[in-house]
């Protein structure tokens, strides 16, 4: 039973684990760290995962988890370099899609969000996944109202990162 | 102007592909790996410190020291039978009480939940340590009233002084050391308290204020 669940639980989680490397990859700067955060997210999602009933998306669920572990569960590792080893980070745009302002504003706009505080980054997050403003209240914790005014004000903010 | 998140969320979707992806054995051996989340560190924590002091006893000097009965003969067994009664019983209180919040915490609750669960676990640990604090306090504070009122406190503490000297001027000398040594004692306790939970829970005390100010 244990045994099934377990192999369950792997194959779900390996079809899914863009995701948390989505989150792993914002919240973290450096490959360790990444890893490490990756295997938190992972067995807290392990521990929770006999009280997954199904009547949500196995992703949905993950999304939660995932996020809840990035800003509550998750110790950060002693050593966190200020500096950011950005190939590491930033995956390369692929050679053919090459733009050198877009990639350079671009650049510009993912590091300011990892200047963002734990919250502010899950809301962009969840904002980049494509999610619309009840489903990301709904996670956070907060109104819908406060999303919106929270989410205009880091567009904000961004604008004037690009266009100084 | 085109919405620059927009450009952003579209290079995001992009860049999915780019990331790296584990294999089935790799994530399977995870789930086996220890946890560190912070809420498990402060419970498994203040276990730890409740049975810490009593493997001091399995110290051989430390117990002839204590079979020696100083508490008898300062003449305040009773009211520190008291104390250590209540101490054990609040200390008892208090791990369940952390027990409960470990349990409460449940990854499923929206950001905002789990986080006022974690504050409501943060402000327990705040009054044990507070409790745990005025308890080292009071019990020096019984030892230094034994010793004021002791009639004769060189042999209640079986301290033989060598040559001449004033036994009352030795008996204020005693007592000093001691306040000094119980305000020391609790000074170094807090610093150790404040190093095992303030900084474990300091992330979270930051994410916990930006969601108040979001909700303000």
């Amino acid at each position: 039973m244990t045994k099934e669940l377990e192999h369950q639980f792997v194959s779900e989680l390996e079809i899914n684990q863009n995701i948390v490397h989505k989150v792993c990859s914002l919240y973290t700067d450096n490959r360790e760290a990444h890893n490490d955060l990756f295997q938190e997210i992972t067995i807290q999602l392990w521990k929770a995962y006999p009280k997954f009933r199904g009547d949500s998306k196995f992703s949905t669920w993950m999304y939660r988890v995932a996020l809840n572990t990035a800003i509550t569960l998750y110790r950060k590792s002693k050593k966190q370099p200020k500096t950011q080893a950005f190939d590491t980070v930033i995956y390369k745009v692929k050679a053919e899609q090459y733009d050198p302002t877009e990639e350079k504003q671009l650049n510009l706009m993912y590091s300011a969000i990892r200047e963002l505080g734990d919250i502010d980054k899950a809301l962009v997050f969840l904002y980049l996944e494509d999610k619309n403003y009840t489903e990301i209240a709904d996670t956070l914790g907060i109104s819908e109202v406060n999303a919106r005014v929270k989410m205009s004000r880091i567009k904000t903010k961004l604008r004037t990162i690009l266009n100084p | 102007m085109m919405d620059e998140l927009d450009l952003l969320k579209k290079d995001w979707q992009r860049r999915e592909q780019e990331m790296p992806r584990l294999t089935f054995e790799q994530i399977h051996r995870m789930i086996w790996k220890k946890s560190s989340s912070v809420v498990r560190w402060i419970f498994y924590i203040s276990i730890i410190e409740f049975i810490a002091p009593h493997l001091l006893y399995l110290i051989p000097s430390f117990r002839s020291g204590m079979n020696y009965d100083v508490a008898g003969s300062l003449g305040i067994k009773v009211p520190l039978i008291i104390l250590t009664v209540l101490q054990y019983a609040v200390a008892l209180y208090f791990i369940l009480q952390f027990y409960k919040r470990y349990r409460e915490i449940s990854v499923l609750d929206s950001a905002g939940n789990l986080m006022n669960r974690i504050i409501r676990t943060r402000k327990t640990v705040k009054n044990y340590v507070v409790f745990c604090l005025s308890m080292i306090l009071v019990f020096f504070a019984v030892f230094i009233g034994g010793m004021v009122f002791s009639q004769d406190l060189m042999e209640a503490l079986q301290l033989h002084p060598q040559g001449e000297v004033d036994p009352e001027r030795l008996k204020w000398v005693v007592v000093g050391i001691m306040a000094v040594a119980g305000v020391v004692f609790t000074a170094v306790m807090g610093g150790i308290y404040f190093l095992l939970y303030g900084l474990l829970t300091r992330k979270l005390h930051q994410n916990y204020k930006d969601l108040r100010r979001m909700e303000a």
